[in-house]
């Protein structure tokens, strides 16, 4: 509206009020993009900036003179292998709870039963239920099971399990709410030709559940990635430590080193602002449901 | 005769429907079973671990059952500080996120240029952990930090504060960090529901004369009640969890002006090993989360939204 | 061989409070083989249910589907050789026309794959769309959509088509070409068809036989001119023909009919056709409604014109009794034909055109009768 009205020579007045309010407008948002990224400019210039110069400098400063890289080097030998761990565990874990959603909301929705709605009212609910109330059976379960005593890894197996099962219920309500705007026709007609559940779902619904894989594979990434509680009760071993674990025993032991801690962060968070930048929509779609 | 054929008719197993739900089976069943095991399953075990009263090393006793953990509750000032605060951040942190989050959408939703940019940017806090976001607003709110700098910049220095020292301002200073975490997430929430607003209300509001605020507060807003719910139920929910951001920012004693349930639960279970309290604790949080989302589920079931 | 046979079919669905929903409710139907059975009625109806159970896509609650004589309630939709056209077309969106159309064979049959492929290609032929073979869904209108449709059910040559409101998306000139091409494909095929449609107008051009249903219930089974010209009730009467017919509560005293704004004298033929029921509804076909300018016997009534709708060909003309009412029938006469609203003109409703109902049960108790001049014998 507003370039269509800077376009033409005559202003009115209720123009240039519009175009006041317009500058207004943009004026607001650019403050508020300030706001919103001032904690990680903050973190930004520090980053780059040697003991001196952080203690001499504000943060709002860029980091001119006393610039080093040295924080980064650090930080990131410290987190390198907790950044594999981290991979190890995630990419699993979001692959096997996207597909599990997938197909556990293909024979929620897709094939009619009795019951079924029952069985989605626990997977709704499970989806926001506070992780608190499972954390000592948890560990119980798993000190149980044992997997940590088989094999030195064995922790980081077990916390690709959990995240698989804690994620299954937002898995398939996402593929649910997908499923269900899918026309029913579809699967009918498939039917009619003869396929099977299975050969309908491998033909027609998984190729057709490619956009909401994205989402979902994009949600649980971020989720299991940046996932810091189910990591600190049921990882103990250093050498099986995810990076959130790790980057905060990082920030624990170089408590006054701002600039190692911003650096950390920086490239802890890395993998998720790449996929959000990479995938933004994919991402906002995940969060609304 | 008709009965009889009715009753011939649900004993025959071989239904269509009943086919169905056999044929179905494996697409739901593993998922659902994993579900059943590690969300139901364990709730149930952790309520009856919170009346075993099993603290220290070794296993519960679960033979000797006890409300004891409970009747404690009331007199733990730890424990009572902790409702207090998880309360007052989840109301605080709700109230002020949706407020943030409707006027982001209201700005983002003004037909602006570079819309997907100012998204893009103001969702970006939703993508962090709350470990690396603790560890930013760490250093905005120390003593040096990027907000006491610029206080002091703007001749406003008396008011620069040691954020997280102070226990007058801990709690605060975690809510306004949480409300930039999370109020692009209502911002997405409210523009969604924005969107589908159809333009003709916009336009016939127009038509009745009705100025912009007018629109938006007769018109607009009201019609955004479902956004304001869901969030609402999501941001309340994860009010109630917040452990990891408040764990990282001051460790497992933050003391008692910060001090959640989520936190208090953790460290009586992992750091002092009162198990059996954590659970009972974990209880009263579960219990809480169910106030929230049972109305919920409830209402989205009516409505025939599942 | 072919003939479908529904023996009281009835579908009840329960609802989540227990409550009990009877969609179809003992419907008996017969259709031949190579026959073209369309099954009519408002939505609502359980004309599509009744489809969907004749399909397996859902159960049937009591009665008994036939097919070639055997029954097929508990046979799976793919093992009751049939092919189903669906509202939505129900095309595949990730596949070609040719993966569309090959799907069935594939899923169904053993078939060898260059067999698969001649045979698709045949039928694409026939339907004019072999150039679109590697298209996909999206890429088509409306009307290609249709044909792939249609070409998906004819490749799999199947004992009876199912086609559930095939040309409701659409636009009104293709729906008119589509109806006279389905039939001619129909025709050309010989196979036996349920073609479920809520627009009357399909119904009676398109059909070898229509069924009429409402609520459930089968009102009605016979050819297009039978509904028409005898219709078993007043609903029938109502739902086909357009503008539908026009219906006058009367009551009966001796030979006359009395309506409060005219009385109809009847022949003691007609009259003792009507047994003892006494109160009545007469019906009378727009199209049989003479407009005349003089008065001249007694079925001939003093009326207003309200409205004139002209249609071009015809004009239909919105009647009263009475200057000032609201309370029109509706009278349709040649399309040169002048008048102008509020003229008064002399309608005149001829005995032999006149249909009388039971007005309690809505029963037929007379429908009119057809000499050969009023219903020709179709010329070739």
């Amino acid at each position: 509206m507003a370039t269509t009205t800077t376009d033409e020579s005559e202003h009115t007045e209720t123009e240039s009020g519009l175009e006041l309010r317009r500058i207004a407008l943009y004026g607001a948002l650019l403050a508020l993009v300030g706001a919103y990224l001032s904690p990680l400019y903050s973190g930004l210039t520090t980053a780059f900036k040697t003991q001196e110069a952080y203690r001499n400098t504000s943060p709002l400063q860029p980091p001119l003179e006393g610039f080093t890289i040295d924080p980064w080097v650090t930080a990131g030998s410290e987190l390198a292998f907790a950044m594999v761990n981290s991979f190890a565990m995630v990419i699993p874990a979001a692959v096997l709870s996207a597909l599990f959603g997938s197909l556990t909301a293909y024979g929620l929705t897709k094939v009619d039963w009795r019951g079924q709605v029952f069985v989605l009212v626990l997977f709704l609910a499970a989806v926001f239920i506070p992780y608190q109330a499972v954390l000592v059976p948890l560990r119980q379960f798993w000190s149980m099971i044992g997997l940590s005593q088989l094999h030195p890894r064995g922790e980081l197996v077990e916390l690709t399990i959990t995240h698989i099962a804690y994620g299954i219920p937002i898995c398939t309500i996402l593929f649910r709410s997908y499923y269900q705007t899918l026309d029913s026709e579809l699967i009918e007609a498939a039917r009619l030709d003869g396929a099977s559940l299975a050969r309908i779902y491998r033909k027609i619904v998984l190729p057709l559940s490619l956009p909401m894989f994205a989402v979902t594979l994009i949600y649980q990434f971020t989720q299991v990635w940046n996932d810091f509680l189910f990591a600190l009760v049921l990882l103990s071993n250093r050498s099986n430590y995810v990076v959130t674990l790790e980057l905060n025993a990082l920030a624990g032991s170089m408590a006054t080193d701002y600039s190692v801690q911003m650096a950390g962060a920086f490239i802890a968070a890395l993998p998720t602002i790449l996929v959000y930048i990479l995938f933004g929509e994919q991402f906002a779609k995940g969060q609304t449901l | 005769m008709d009965s009889l054929r009715n009753s011939i008719k649900r004993l025959n197993p071989l239904s269509a429907s009943d086919s169905d739900f056999l044929e179905s089976m494996p697409f739901w069943l593993p998922a659902t079973a994993l579900v059943l095991l590690f969300v139901y399953g364990a709730i149930g075990w952790n309520v009856i671990i919170s009346f075993t009263g099993w603290s220290g090393l070794g296993q519960p006793d679960y033979t000797n059952f006890t409300l004891e953990m409970y009747r404690q509750m009331p007199s733990d000032p730890d424990f009572m500080a902790s409702l207090r605060n998880t309360i007052a951040l989840l109301v605080a942190f709700t109230g002020v996120s949706l407020v943030v989050g409707l006027g982001l959408a209201l700005l983002v939703d003004r037909k602006i240029r570079f819309e997907s940019t100012f998204r893009t940017i103001y969702l970006l806090p939703m993508a962090l952990s709350f470990v690396v976001t603790a560890i930013f607003w760490s250093w905005m709110y120390a003593s040096n930090g990027l907000i006491n700098t610029t206080l002091s910049g703007l001749g406003l220095g008396w008011l620069a504060h040691d954020w997280l020292g102070d226990p007058r301002f801990k709690l605060a200073a975690v809510i306004f960090a949480l409300v930039w975490q999370f109020s692009g997430y209502c911002m997405i929430v409210y523009l969604a529901g924005l969107r589908s607003i159809p333009n003709d209300h916009y336009e016939a509001a127009r038509i009745d004369g009705a100025s912009t605020l007018t629109l938006y507060r007769r018109i607009i807003i009201p019609q955004l009640r479902s956004s304001t719910v869901g969030a609402t139920v999501v941001l309340m929910v994860f009010a109630l969890k917040a452990f990891d951001f408040i764990y990282v920012m001051f460790g497992t004693n933050p003391g008692r002006s910060v001090d959640i349930l989520a936190v208090t639960m953790y460290r009586e279970a992992f750091s002092s090993s009162e198990w059996a309290y954590g659970a009972a604790i974990a209880v009263v949080l579960f219990a809480l989360a169910l106030t929230i989302i049972g109305p919920y589920a409830y209402t989205q079931y009516k409505r025939g939204a599942l | 061989m072919a003939d479908l046979q529904l023996d009281d079919v009835t579908k009840v669905f329960v609802e989540d409070d227990g409550n009990e929903i009877t969609a179809v409710d003992e419907v008996s139907l017969a259709i031949d083989d190579g026959e073209f059975l369309v099954l009519v009625g408002p939505s609502g109806c359980g004309k599509s249910t009744t489809l969907r159970m004749v399909a397996g896509l859902e159960t049937v609650s009591d009665g008994a589907i036939r097919l070639g004589g055997s029954v097929i309630n508990d046979a799976k939709p793919a093992e009751r050789d049939i092919a189903m056209v669906f509202q939505s077309y129900a095309l595949y969106p990730h596949m070609t026309v040719r993966e569309n159309m090959s799907f069935g064979l594939e899923e169904s049959t053993s078939m060898p794959d260059d067999e698969i492929a001649s045979t698709v290609e045949d039928a694409a032929t026939m339907l004019g769309i072999d150039d679109l073979l590697e298209r996909k869904p999206d890429d088509l209108s409306g009307g290609q959509q249709q044909r792939v449709a249609l070409g998906r059910a004819i490749v799999r040559d199947p004992e009876v088509f199912l086609l559930d409101e095939p040309l409701s998306n659409l636009d009104a000139k293709l729906r008119a070409q589509m109806r006279t091409e389905l039939q001619r494909l129909q025709e050309d095929l010989g196979v036996a068809t349920i073609y479920v449609t809520h627009d009357q107008t399909e119904a009676m051009t398109m059909a070898d036989k229509i069924a009429i249903l409402n609520d459930g219930q089968l009102q009605q089974v016979g050819t297009p001119l039978e509904c028409y010209h005898e219709p078993a009730n007043l609903f029938v009467a109502s739902f086909i023909g357009e503008p539908s017919m026009n219906f006058f509560d009367v009551s009966r005293d001796g030979e006359t009919l009395v309506h409060d704004d005219f009385t109809y004298e009847l022949t003691s033929a007609v009259a003792s056709e009507l047994g003892d029921h006494d109160e009545l509804v007469l019906g009378i076909r727009p199209e049989d409604i003479e407009l005349r300018s003089t008065q001249d016997d007694t079925h001939s009534y003093e009326t207003f014109v309200d409205v004139v709708e002209p249609m071009g060909n015809e004009n239909n003309v919105y009647l009263t009794f009475d200057a000032d009412s609201t309370e029109t029938f509706v009278a349709t006469i040649d399309g040169l034909n002048h008048v102008e609203d509020g003229q008064s003109v002399i309608a005149h409703v001829p005995e032999d055109a006149i249909h009388i109902f039971d007005r309690a049960s809505g029963s037929a108790l007379r429908n009119r009768t057809l000499d050969t001049q009023a219903m020709p014998e179709p010329q070739l």
